[in-house]
């Protein structure tokens, strides 16, 4: 799987292939494997040759980058132009936006070849995808599990090669978790480091876009390829601590609490067995303690919710996407469209947003909320004074069953334990699969570095896919 | 913690949801068992904590902003390509008598 883009780019720049002939054969697999793994939702083919035959004449001219004509996936939250972006929510039927995101500008402009819209949990809430209005996306590995969340589709159409990569976006784990339970690689930047104009905003002080891809090398790429600051996102700052990777000056921080109860025992053996890896090829490694991490998971809701109650709220059905039909006033068809548009996980953590704000919770709850963010942003920068990256898992188990855990929200809540923390603090996290599970399911092992040091976490992770080889295998395509 | 439906009622009011009676019931034990979840977080700061002021997690860099220029916005037809348009204008049914 490693280093696919270089590979394609390599072949298309000599020739060997063009870009229409690889986006067709793209198509097809699509057109083949989709009905069974459900991963994209809108397909966007005549957008794709377009697209295609721009690229093949920048190769032509000499204008090509290692993304020029390369078939990829947005995450159905990603603006694109004229063509649709839903969100996997019924209050988005049939919606298309009037401009692009800037991180699909930016790769458009590359010559990047768009194939559709990933499939996602309904507003990028779950962490299963299972709450898409577009049902469920199947995990190539084992069709019989989920493919995580919220990026499920860009994870599974990674794993199953019906994209080379594909952009997602995480909240509290949306790119890393889908990408360890897929066994693809998945990269969540330092916030700030990419532009959000043209995400659709779920919690606004934690989303940040990222790629999904089949190697560490690969997201590296895409990453360079969207980041940087853009002045419609008064958020987006970045800067680049540079940092050469040397393993042996390397210093690895283990926090035990990330190995504590509910994390499956396979999981906990193959990170420690990743860290005696990098141990023994010079690494320096430090066990050290994050206290807060206990109540970063409930923390995380809390502030997610309120940011989400606030951001939906522009969800009327007066500007776009759906509207309901019978209604009394204005009032009446505001409340009408968004109770029949929003799913029942959405609708909870609206509730849930609008509880912790309301006037009687709003300190017991959003304050508290906001000064242990604090304390937890502090304790990773003490963890960061002493260690170079932390090493820990990044689901606590491997995919589950489908279905398993719809019914019990906050069951399912637990799959982010591991991820919510660096999105708490802002900080950079890629998922790297480090080894199989029972079943041959994917274990993804995460690595968080400081902020700003997205490139030391790439590195890192391209260390250990070197070292590990992890043979994921798909399901038989007979079975797909 | 028990939530009351007069409670949920007055949530769903604030969030512009509506919910029957029988979806309100259905709602009420999965909404609590999510307010116990956040209530984690409680047992970490005691006391009153209205003189503490919240951490960001970035400071913001007021220099830093863009400059407030006039911009062409977006072409009418296009806004209005989404949804129900009238005259160039948002249509909805009639709000003044």
């Amino acid at each position: 799987m490693s280093g696919r883009i270089m590979r394609l780019s390599a072949m298309l720049q000599s020739g060997e292939i063009s870009s229409r002939e690889l986006t067709q054969s793209y198509i097809s697999r699509i057109e083949r494997l989709n009905p069974t793994v459900n991963a994209v939702v809108h397909t966007t083919f005549d957008e794709a040759l377009k697209n295609a035959d721009y690229a093949d004449r920048l190769i032509r001219e000499g204008r090509a980058t290692a993304l020029t004509g390369i078939p990829m996936l947005l995450k159905d939250n990603i603006c694109t132009d004229g063509l649709p972006t839903t969100c996997c929510s019924k209050i988005l039927q049939g919606f298309k936006p009037y401009y692009d995101a800037t991180v699909w500008q930016k790769l458009r402009a590359q010559g990047a070849v768009l194939l559709g819209k990933a499939n996602m949990d309904e507003f990028a809430m779950g962490s299963a995808s299972e709450t898409s209005v577009y049902g469920a996306p199947r995990n190539p590995v084992d069709i019989t599990r989920v493919a995580g969340g919220s990026s499920g589709g860009s994870a599974a159409a990674v794993m199953a090669d019906m994209a080379v990569y594909a952009l997602g976006s995480d909240t509290g784990g949306s790119i890393r978790q889908p990408a360890s339970f897929c066994g693809v690689t998945g990269l969540k930047p330092t916030y700030g480091a990419v532009s959000r104009y043209g995400l659709i905003a779920y919690g606004s002080s934690l989303d940040q876009i990222g790629p999904l891809a089949a190697s560490a090398g690969d997201c590296s790429i895409v990453f360079k390829a969207i980041c940087g600051k853009d002045e419609r996102d008064q958020t987006s700052y970045y800067e680049e601590k540079a940092a050469a990777f040397d393993v042996k000056n390397l210093t690895v921080g283990v926090p035990e609490e990330f190995f504590s109860e509910g994390v499956d025992d396979e999981v906990k053996e193959a990170i420690e067995a990743a860290v005696c890896l990098i141990e023994s090829a010079g690494a320096k490694v430090k066990r050290v303690k994050i206290p807060a991490f206990k109540v970063a998971l409930p923390l995380y809701y809390i502030i997610s919710c309120a940011e989400a109650s606030s951001n939906l709220g522009r969800y009327d059905g007066i500007r776009y996407g759906y509207r309901a039909e019978d209604y009394g006033d204005i009032d009446d068809m505001i409340v009408k469209t968004r109770s029949q548009g929003f799913g029942e996980e959405v609708k909870r953590r609206i509730m849930l947003g609008t509880y912790v704000l309301s006037s009687g919770y709003f300190d017991a709850y959003y304050k508290k909320a906001c000064l242990l963010r604090g304390r937890i942003i502090r304790e990773f920068a003490e963890v960061f004074s002493g260690c170079d990256v932390l090493f820990t898992p990044t689901a606590p188990t491997t995919a589950f069953p489908l279905g398993e855990k719809r019914a019990d929200s906050t069951k399912t809540y637990y799959a982010d334990v591991c991820t919510v923390p660096a999105s708490i603090a802002g900080l950079p996290a890629i998922s790297v699969p480090c080894a199989l599970g029972k079943g041959g399911l994917p274990i993804g092992l995460q690595i968080i570095a400081d902020r700003g040091c997205d490139g030391l976490a790439l590195s890192c992770a391209d260390f250990i896919e070197r070292q590990i080889s992890v043979q994921v295998k798909v399901c038989r395509e007979a079975s797909l | 913690m028990a939530i009351t439906s007069k409670e949920l009622q007055t949530l769903a009011r604030l969030a512009k949801l509506e919910f029957s009676e029988e979806e309100l019931e259905k709602f009420r034990g999965g909404f609590e068992e999510m307010i116990s979840f956040c209530d984690g977080i409680n047992s970490e700061i005691e006391g009153d904590t209205s003189s503490i002021r919240e951490v960001d997690s970035r400071e913001i860099e007021w220099e830093d902003l863009r400059e407030d220029c006039v911009e062409e916005s977006l072409p009418n037809e296009k806004i209005l390509s989404n949804v129900q348009g009238e005259r160039g204008y948002f249509a909805v049914k009639r709000a003044v008598k």
